[in-house]
């Protein structure tokens, strides 16, 4: 091969490798020894000087002093190229503040209720809902409420007329659900109610629940009880104690109250201000349906046993969230809201 | 409602602490809250007695004493009217911490007092500032006021009872319910008295004019009696549940009220006209002036007592004026009854009076009570002044009240608690309770409910007594639950939850607003729905049901704005209602959802410096996502040819043929007027989560991905400023050949070197085949093409 070839074979490979080349110091240090070293490919080139014939010196000796001239460059460039990495690896900020996505928020009530379903829906609950706007049919008369009750009183119900109400509660989807469907049948019936009170830091006119029902051939209370000690130390925490007590519901028979150990003092009571000095905290009611709510669905209370269960969102979320006046809750600020990004 | 511990005592022997019978009522039913103690934490006073009360020699309204506190003597100054040698009272010692303040050794005027003899309201027992407290004699000196006050007093526990459970309305009744329990026997008291006057017939004749409102009247006449101050025993037991004691005729008869759960009245038997008791409805328009000096007007529906003239009590409420027990009463007409509870309960909410007789009455009083109550209250009256009782009484009860029968089968307890219960130890709380056991076999049993528990009606009911008897703590739950399998998924509430989260991600803050609004005030109704009106609405601001979201979307928004919270994306899920003659509940019902957006998008940054501000795009932006999310399609944004004076322009959202919904920006001047918000603007979309959940496509339908190169143009053209973007987007689509895959617009420009009535839009478009590599050559013809319809459609240049 002519040595011209030869050279300008090495400058292609000498521009391969440099594109190659990592720029650190130990690379550019051999690739400089290769190139330009005493013993580099260059100097050898050089020492071949003497061996070209003469017409082909100065062609030959103006090819190789641009290869040099070329490599002395890019050493030096690659050198400039180094400092710059580590001078700008010096003044890198990694604590300069990294750009936030904006997040939005769940609203507090939004958020006890589907953590409330999710658990129920574990269960098999299907969710099923209702109107807000109810006749006095659902909302009392098929549940079993007497024509004299208090509650029918428009102390506390909404009226739109003399038959239609605004919901006081859930359980007309409990009579909806059982007219149209056969038992078994196991419903969660999440959404809003509405009770005639002045608004004032613990009452609100519209106000939210969640019910459920279950209905089938041998449903008991025993079982009432399971599904609810299940949903509480789901809920609230495996430490969290709860009690029954016998209560009072027009559609339920028997009916207890839930109460819980009062998260804030552990149950102790004295001068706990949550749970009033009582240790305990109620939240929610429960029972099993009255055969007279069966009868008005056209259910066959004989063959059929029920359970059902309701709890007020406000007040399971004043209480999870340490919140003391309802009135946050609705037309909220801002710097309220968020304070529920966090899941 | 009030029960004192010394006082249930009095009827059954327990040995419970105060915490554990507030405990075991809770556990019956009877949901027992404890009443603190006033005493609790104050320390430091004694029994004392006191003597040789002397004047003051420098005051003239105070007095000086000596009392004993049983291991020494103090002197102690007091300027009460009442202190006096030779009586007991509390004395409070140097140290003590009262409500009002430390008590310390002092001098007053020159003379030293080492201690103080308080009056009620200073120790807060009650608010009673008249005098020093006296204590009977038999109190022991020396001992610790606390335990005395207790050992005297007791504790009281508040009831919140519920509805069903009158029987429970007096310290008799607990103590029986509480019996079921303990099986302790109950101490009924004793109703001896000697009947040594005429024959009652001879006085009074009692008519009842409407038997279903009054089933049972029966009376007593006591003569000669004396009104007065009564003894300290009963007192104390009135005291203790914080009931003024007045004189020993009413107090009496509060008592037994309190005792028994049977409300009596006493009249003035001489204040009477004619010698009758008509039991009768009301007239129209008829006056009475009750007890306490109020003048009522009743309709035709309220129970009355008359004399032969003229009313002297409305029935089970409260008596009147006419008829009122006073100093100079001599003799007595004393009423129990049982009337029937909605008439009581119709009368109470009429006059908007409830008082101790009618929270009874309207329950449920015990129809079997009503003479033993009679005859206790007259036994006390005899003891405490005097009188002669006239012989017999009159019982005016035309139709026995019959109590139910039901059967209760054992399986059925069982059935319904999951556990099983031994029929004889069922049988045997059912005889505890009260009832009669009529009839009983291996299966069940026959009873008759006792007539104090109106709420034992049925099988059911007896089952609840099990279960509240035995405990529903004790109850064994379940070991496992059943589970039924829910295929559904993607039902209404999980998508609305998909959706709430989905507008969260974007950056907006979710809100709930009152359902409940004025409707006349602002109209955001872009849906022209008819608002339902209330017919007892708690103000004029709430007195429709909601039509929209958006009013209460800007309301929230322009509260936060007027405190400084300008940069805001909010949105609202929930019910709107549009009135409905034709629906059973005069309403159709529809569920929207609402977004704002107004201000910055971001915080300050110090990476992109100038903070971008939201309008119109980023909205309908964030709407565009959503749909594209939950729809997978793409939806098309028109004029509404609408228009409200509370919006500037309002384009409609179209998925298909269905109408999503509206979105606006605020009138600046409806802002600034009814807002109070200025130099913001305010953007809103609102729209029916029915129509979004009906084109809710949660399938993914994959394409396979090209594997031929796709060929990118660009494009720029001069139109005229009039012309809309989207019509030209929809021209180079409509143009753009099968191979035209997506269409970008990416640059706006006006201005600098650019005609004045000209802009110049920038297009990228991207062609490719699935199949194979395409050919400039097509990709060239295609663009001509576009080109030449840009430019006869809307006069565009090639730039």
């Amino acid at each position: 091969m002519d040595i011209f070839d030869e050279v300008k074979d090495s400058i292609d490979q000498f521009h391969q490798e440099l594109s190659e080349l990592d720029v650190e110091e130990r690379a550019i240090e051999d690739f400089r020894i290769k190139y330009l070293g005493k013993n580099g490919i260059i100097s050898n080139y050089f020492n071949k000087f003497g061996q070209i014939p003469n017409d082909k010196k100065k062609e030959f000796g103006k090819l190789m002093n641009s290869f040099k001239n070329e490599a002395n460059q890019a050493i030096e460039s690659l050198h400039q190229k180094l400092n710059e990495k580590q001078t700008k690896q010096e003044f890198f900020d990694y604590t300069l503040p990294g750009v936030k996505p904006v997040e939005g928020s769940i609203h507090p009530l939004s958020k006890t209720m589907d953590d409330i379903a999710s658990i129920f829906q574990d269960m098999g609950f299907s969710t099923e809902l209702g109107p807000e706007i109810e006749t006095d049919y659902y909302n009392f008369q098929a549940l079993n409420f007497p024509e004299n009750h208090p509650a029918r009183d428009a102390q506390d119900t909404f009226f739109v007329d003399d038959k239609v109400v605004l919901r006081t509660h859930t359980s007309p989807i409990q009579v909806r659900t059982m007219e149209k469907q056969k038992p078994p049948i196991r419903i969660l019936a999440p959404g809003r109610t509405f009770r005639n009170e002045a608004i004032d830091a613990s009452h609100y006119c519209t106000f939210h629940q969640i019910e459920g029902l279950y209905i089938d051939e041998d449903v008991t209370f025993s079982e009432l009880k399971t599904t609810l000690y299940l949903f509480v130390k789901k809920y609230f925490g495996e430490d969290v104690a709860l009690r029954f007590r016998p209560s009072f519901f027009p559609f339920t028979e028997p009916s207890a109250e839930v109460d819980i150990s009062c998260f804030k003092c552990g149950g102790i009571g004295d001068d706990c201000s949550l749970c009033k000095g009582s240790g305990w905290l109620e939240i929610l009611g429960c029972g099993m349906v009255d055969p007279n709510v069966f009868k008005s669905s056209g259910i066959d209370p004989e063959k059929y046993t029920g359970y059902a269960f309701g709890m007020g969102i406000e007040r399971i979320a004043m209480l999870k969230y340490g919140i003391d006046d309802i009135r946050l809750l609705y037309g909220s600020d801002k710097r309220f809201l968020q304070q529920f990004k966090q899941l | 409602m009030i029960i004192n511990t010394n006082w249930l005592k009095q009827y059954t022997d327990f040995d419970y602490s105060y915490e554990e019978l507030g405990d075991r009522l809770t556990y019956l039913g009877l949901e027992a809250d404890p009443v603190p103690n006033p005493l609790a934490s104050i320390e430091k006073i004694v029994v004392g007695s006191v003597s040789n009360v002397r004047e003051h020699p420098d005051a003239d309204r105070l007095m000086v004493c000596d009392v004993f506190d049983g291991k020494k003597t103090r002197q102690v100054i007091c300027g009460a009217p009442n202190v006096k040698d030779d009586i007991k009272v509390p004395l409070v010692l140097p140290g003590c911490q009262l409500p009002e303040g430390k008590v310390k050794k002092v001098k007053i005027r020159g003379v030293k007092s080492e201690g103080m003899i308080p009056a009620e309201d200073e120790l807060g027992l009650s608010d009673d500032h008249s005098g020093i407290i006296i204590l009977p004699d038999d109190a022991e000196i020396g001992q610790d006021f606390r335990k005395y006050y207790s050992e005297r007093f007791g504790s009281n526990f508040e009831i919140d009872l519920t509805p069903n459970r009158p029987d429970c309305t007096s310290h008799i009744g607990v103590a029986r319910d509480l019996n079921v329990l303990t099986e302790n026997e109950l101490k009924i008291p004793d109703t001896d008295f000697e009947e040594d006057g005429d024959e009652i017939e001879k006085y009074v004749e009692v008519n009842i004019h409407d038997p279903e409102a009054c089933p049972r009247y029966a009376t007593r006449i006591i003569k000669n009696v004396e009104v007065k101050e009564s003894p300290q025993w009963l007192k104390d037991r009135l005291k203790s549940i914080g009931l003024r004691p007045i004189n020993n005729i009413v107090d009496a008869a509060n008592f037994v009220l309190m005792e028994t759960g049977q409300p009596l009245h006493t009249f003035d038997y001489d204040r009477l006209n004619g010698e009758e008791i008509n039991v009768r409805m009301s007239e129209d328009g008829e006056e009475v002036i009750t007890l306490d000096g109020e003048k009522r007007e009743l309709d035709d529906s309220v129970l009355l007592i008359c004399d032969a003239q003229q009313p002297v009590a409305v029935a089970g409420i409260m008596g009147l004026e006419n008829s009122e027990i006073i100093d100079s009463t001599t003799n007595l007409l004393l009423e129990s009854a049982y009337f029937n509870p909605a008439r009581i309960r119709y009368g109470s909410k009429y006059l908007g009076l409830q008082t101790d007789s009618s929270y009874r009455f309207e329950r449920g009083v015990d129809p079997e009570n009503v003479i033993y109550a009679l005859n206790r209250l007259t036994n006390l009256i005899v003891d405490l002044a005097n009188g002669q009782v006239c012989t017999g009484l009159i019982d005016n009860y035309p139709k026995k009240i019959e109590q139910p029968q039901p059967k209760v089968r054992f399986s059925r307890i069982n059935k319904l608690i999951g556990q099983d219960f031994d029929p004889d130890w069922v049988v045997d709380k059912f005889e505890k309770l009260g009832c009669k056991i009529l009839d009983k076999d291996k299966n069940s049993v026959k009873v008759e409910s006792p007539s104090w528990r109106p709420d034992l009606v049925r099988e059911i009911d007896y089952i609840e007594e099990v279960i509240r008897i035995y405990g529903m703590e004790k109850v064994k739950s379940s070991r496992t639950i059943k589970i039924q399998p829910d295929y559904s998924r993607n039902d209404r509430y999980n998508f609305n939850r998909v959706v709430r989260d989905k507008i969260a991600s974007y950056g907006y803050q979710e809100v709930y607003n009152n359902s409940l609004f004025s409707h006349e005030e602002k109209d955001f109704n872009l849906f022209d729905l008819e608002p339902v009106k209330i017919k007892n609405p708690l103000s004029r601001d709430l007195a429709y049901m909601r039509t929209n979201l958006s009013s209460g979307l800007v309301t929230t928004a322009a509260d936060n704005i007027n405190r400084k919270n300008r940069d805001l994306r909010f949105f609202e899920i929930g019910k709107v209602h549009d009135l409905n003659f034709d629906k059973d509940n005069k309403a159709d019902e529809y569920e929207h959802f609402a977004m704002l957006l107004t201000g910055n998008l971001e915080p300050v940054s110090w990476k992109y410096g100038q903070r971008r501000t939201g309008d119109f795009f980023d909205l309908k932006g964030d709407i565009q996502g959503l749909i594209q999310y939950l729809t997978g399609k793409e939806a098309q944004f028109v004029d509404s040819e609408m228009t409200k004076e509370n919006y500037n322009q309002i384009v409609k959202i179209v998925i298909e043929d269905d109408i999503l919904g509206y979105i606006c920006q605020l009138n600046e001047e409806l802002l600034d007027d009814q807002y109070n918000v200025e130099e913001q603007k305010v953007f809103v979309f609102e729209g029916s989560l029915e129509i979004l959940y009906k084109h809710f496509t949660p399938e993914i339908n994959y394409q396979p991905v090209a594997s031929y190169p796709a060929i990118e143009r660009d494009v720029s053209i001069l139109v005229n400023t009039s012309t809309r973007v989207g019509d030209v987007m929809e021209l180079i689509r409509n143009n753009g050949g099968k191979h035209l895959q997506e269409v970008q617009f990416y640059d706006l420009y006006q201005g600098e070197n650019i005609q004045e009535n000209k802009k110049s839009l920038t297009f990228n478009l991207i062609f490719q085949n699935p199949e194979r590599t395409l050919k400039d050559q097509e990709i060239d013809q295609q663009m001509n093409i576009i080109f030449n319809q840009l430019k006869k459609k809307v006069d565009a240049k090639l730039r």
